[in-house]
């Protein structure tokens, strides 16, 4: 059986780094740069004389854990009790829009409501008796609260999606379905089930979004400066603008706590290995203890919490509709006391800036996919692991330092400032990114439709044409979504490797928000979710068509 | 047509070229022909709507008059300037760098002008530097305690100035120790932005020059104990922190959110470094009217921001020529203009002839300060990082 196949597998082999390379080398070569910034004693000196570190790098790491482990915990205990039901159908269909919405525009959602002057105190305030916001930190919280809550609403719909992603394939979800009933058959809860059965199998493929939900959630910059502690901020947000400096000695100190950074999440990815292979022998006993436990009514809570999470997303992209046009509105009043729609003006002077997104992130999503593609149809499956941490680099290493070196890159190849320069370098952001939305679908693929295939004589690129990629459009679409949310959100790597001369939404967002105007910056981050969304919506549409048409449906 | 269309240009430069005499006419005259058909990237902070429209406006105006194309390439931190143009320099590009005209002052202008960033000296050659008030705006030669000598134009003028709700600050403290007692009396309502954001840093000096005992030390370079001279700062800040927002636990990031954080109500007090950002915030109906501007009695820093060329600009000649525009009566007549913009002119108005001096006249605007305050210039700017290294120590942990 195998050796029909072999040719074209060898064939493929020969060629196989060539996807590798072409992302691997710009990459390479950025990283370089970013860390030649890094190798000066003085930068390290000054770094570790800062007063402002301990704390500092404390809050980081302690904000980076707290989101991955509660993200972790919630999802888990959301699927286990949900799986299956038509609320979890639901839910997989509204995945992509929560996760269309952009970090930061979320983040400002999320704080016009907690804030002290924000929606719930002013609720409060009659019944409490506020005529001022209340000296209280409800948003930049000095350990960092507010934060984590942030990461956490983001973190648990990215990995919801991500576990949907693997039970997706139609034979996996077989699979699991054999797993339920077999183990309900034999007196087991469907969440034992899912506790000691399927977890166990599911986990280990969840490594690479767990470790980029710790990696984001420890060097995050964008949701910190609207949510995070101030005094000292985290380290992350202290290297940004350390990084961001006139002075170049400042950028070196930044750089070497950018590397200090990445340092810390590589060694707590280690030390988290390490410990789920310590713990593997207890959680084993307690795997084939056998002992039936009761299906508690985690129900109603179940219900509650998928319904609050449900309620903060709207209420925070409601309140940033609400905000865009509230001029002056002092507290505790529920109105504004002037009610102005000069933002909106401002943007719609800015619609051309719009089409210029649009077009950027389509070419980048759709060279992200490409690569994607072409690593999965030429690579063993064997190099994703070895190849994951060059994947994760672009996410692990902080992005200003990327951009950093990507920029010198650009400068040397004279393509800074040019609409292709910024297409490459989104690319470089936006093909990491679909590598992942692709991977599980991609290697769950049956291998069985290939030797079917060839059997009967097809070509291997008629069977990619006509029976893969229609069979996987739905992953594909969705990776593209991705990608184009990707490279929407770009702002450091669009700002230098566009000299400025290529606005999008989000530097025009972004540069907005540097004068704190909030009308004109709630009108932004709506656009800003807006153009992803709509994406997201037409991947899934298609997705679904596809399936209906195709017959994939796993129920 | 070529020639009626030059004619009609040459009949609109008039008002002012008149006025202004180039130190060397010909010259003048060969650089404005060359800069015609030139794009001019002017890189600039756009954290302001009313700044970037009014930009757009001198773009409309460079092209009609002088047949340049000016794009404002919008920048979140002029420190993203200084990087480019660094990178562009290390990477060999001195000719057709990415930058035509910069934004600048202060700690980015003193960084550009030691690494060999900027283009000059160009701007005491321009026609209307005749028209700037050296003599009695001083910082319009002197920048974060560096001597200009023509690496920048200036643009406009800065003095640090305070603002809150007239409904809640009935009596505006107009010292420190008045804004001490303030703070006592309403505690949590003011505070100021973390250090070394610029504002921050400014609000020290501000404390550090009305405590000193001596002034003319700060003046001079820091010596290598700062201790004594900064007692004084420290002593107040520690009776100051206490009563600040947040007990001066933590900090704002920047002037910007403290200017929300003043439209919600949470705050009672704020600063600002244009003394017309109140009044414009109230024509941008994102303040309300009930909004006061003050200085206080004893005098307050002020300094100048201006406009740069980098050294590896590509129209060097068409950036030369908008930033004569920008310093033009008619040009910084309409950036005073508080509907506009309302940044204070660098001008003379007493060197204007009475029609330009005309533009300027404009009736108070609400918000705008009522009773000006002396200028104090900055303490020499080797004092920013021993103040800024000590507060970290002291405070930012």
């Amino acid at each position: 059986m195998g050796a029909a196949l072999r040719p074209v597998s060898a064939a493929a082999r020969r060629g196989w780094w060539v996807p590798a390379a072409t992302f691997a080398l710009p990459l390479l070569a950025s990283l370089w740069f970013a860390l030649a910034g890094a190798l000066d004693a003085g930068a390290w000196v000054r770094l570790v004389a800062d007063p402002a570190l301990p704390r500092a790098l404390a809050l980081s790491a302690g904000v980076g854990v707290a989101a991955t482990v509660l993200s972790l915990a919630i999802t888990l205990w959301l699927v286990t009790h949900l799986h299956g039901t038509a609320a979890w159908a639901r839910i997989e269909r509204t995945l992509g829009a929560l996760l269309a919405v952009p970090h930061a525009a979320f983040a400002i959602g999320l704080a016009l409501l907690l804030m002290p002057s924000g929606l719930l105190l002013r609720l409060a305030a009659p019944l409490a008796g506020w005529t001022s916001p209340p000296d209280v930190s409800t948003v930049h919280d000095p350990l960092g609260m507010a934060l984590i809550l942030g990461l956490v609403l983001k973190e648990v719909p990215f990995l919801l999606w991500n576990v949907a992603a693997q039970l997706r394939p139609v034979a996996q979800a077989a699979q699991l379905r054999q797993a339920l009933l077999t183990g309900q058959a034999m007196g087991y809860s469907a969440a034992s089930v899912w506790w000691r059965v399927l977890w166990p199998q599911l986990l280990p493929r969840l490594a690479l979004p767990l470790l980029a939900v710790w990696a984001y959630g420890a060097s995050v910059v964008d949701m910190a400066l609207v949510l995070g502690p101030t005094n000292p901020p985290t380290l992350a947000q202290l290297a940004w603008s350390w990084l961001l400096d006139a002075d170049a000695a400042v950028n070196a100190q930044g750089a070497a706590a950018a590397l200090l950074l990445a340092g810390v999440v590589a060694l707590g990815a280690l030390m988290a290995v390490a410990a789920v292979r310590a713990l593997r022998p207890l959680l084993r006993v307690r795997q084939v203890r056998g002992d039936r436990v009761a299906s508690g009514g985690a129900s109603r809570a179940v219900a509650a919490a998928v319904g609050s999470g449900a309620l903060l997303y709207g209420l925070a992209l409601a309140l940033l509709a609400f905000v865009s046009v509230a001029g002056v509105w002092r507290f505790p009043a529920l109105w504004p006391q002037v009610v102005s729609f000069d933002a909106w003006a401002g943007v719609a002077a800015s619609l051309p800036v719009l089409g210029h997104t649009a077009g950027l992130a389509l070419a980048s999503a759709a060279t992200g996919v490409l690569l994607a593609v072409a690593w999965m149809e030429t690579t063993p499956a064997g190099w994703d692991e070895r190849a994951a941490p060059l994947v994760f680099a672009t996410m692990l290493v902080p992005g200003v330092m990327l951009v950093a070196g990507l920029y010198q890159l650009m400068l040397l190849l004279r393509l800074d400032g040019s609409l292709t320069g910024l297409w490459l370098a989104h690319s470089l952001f936006t093909a990491p990114y679909a590598l992942v939305a692709l991977a599980p679908a991609y290697r769950g693929f049956d291998a069985r439709y290939e030797q079917t295939a060839r059997a009967l004589g097809r070509s291997r690129a008629a069977f990619l044409v006509r029976i893969k990629w229609p069979m996987l459009l739905a992953p594909l679409a969705s990776a593209f979504a991705v990608g184009f949310a990707v490279s929407v959100a770009q702002y450091l790597s669009t700002q230098f490797v566009g000299a400025g001369r290529h606005a999008t939404v989000t530097t025009e967002a972004l540069t907005l928000a540097s004068g704190g105007q909030r009308t004109l910056l709630a009108a932004y981050a709506l656009l800003q979710a807006l153009l992803p969304a709509l994406v997201f919506g037409a991947a899934w549409w298609l997705g679904q068509r596809q399936a209906r048409r195709l017959g994939l449906e796993a129920r | 047509m070529i020639e009626r269309r030059r004619l009609l240009a040459a009949a609109t430069l008039l008002p002012w070229v008149g006025a202004a005499r180039a130190a060397d006419p010909a010259a003048w005259e060969r650089t404005v022909r060359a800069a015609r058909g030139q794009t001019v990237y002017f890189n600039a902070w756009a954290g302001s709507d009313r700044v970037n429209a009014y930009l757009q406006w001198a773009a409309g105006e460079a092209a009609q008059r002088f047949g340049i194309k000016l794009e404002h390439v919008k920048l979140g931190d002029t420190a993203e300037l200084v990087k480019r143009v660094r990178a562009e320099k290390a990477a060999g590009r001195s000719t057709d760098g990415s930058a035509d005209m910069g934004w600048i002052n202060g700690e980015n202008f003193l960084t550009m002008k030691r690494e060999g960033l900027l283009f000059g000296p160009f701007a005491e050659a321009l026609p209307n530097f005749a028209l700037v008030d050296v003599v009695g705006k001083p910082t319009t030669r002197i920048d974060f305690s560096e001597p200009v000598e023509g690496y920048e134009a200036a643009w406009g003028m800065a003095q640090f100035t305070f603002y809150g709700d007239g409904r809640r600050v009935a009596q505006p403290p107009r010292s420190l120790a008045e804004l001490l007692a303030y703070a006592k009396k309403n505690p949590g309502r003011f505070t100021y932005p973390r250090p070394p954001n610029f504002h921050g840093t400014t609000f020290l000096k501000q404390v550090l020059l009305e405590t000193a005992g001596d002034r003319k030390p700060l003046y001079a370079p820091a010596p290598a104990d700062t201790a004594t001279l900064l007692a004084p700062l420290w002593r107040t800040l520690d009776e100051l922190h206490p009563l600040l927002w947040r007990q001066g636990r933590q900090f704002p990031a920047s002037n910007a959110v403290m200017r929300q954080m003043l439209a919600d109500g949470e705050l009672h007090i704020t600063l600002t470094f244009n003394p017309n950002e109140a009044a414009n915030e109230i024509a941008a109906k994102r303040l309300p009217e009930t909004v006061i501007s003050w200085q206080h009695a004893g005098g307050t820093i002020g300094n100048t921001h201006f406009l740069a060329i980098p050294f590896n600009a590509r129209s060097k000649e068409g950036a030369q020529v908008v930033i004569d525009f920008l310093q033009s009566p008619l040009a910084q007549a309409r950036k005073a203009d508080i509907r506009h913009w309302g940044d204070p002119t660098v001008l003379a108005l007493d060197k204007l002839s009475a029609a330009d001096r005309a533009l300027f006249s404009q009736g108070p605007a609400p918000g705008s300060v009522a009773q000006s305050a002396p200028v104090l210039p900055e303490p020499h700017a080797s004092w920013v990082e021993a103040i800024e290294r000590e507060w970290a120590r002291r405070y930012g942990q």
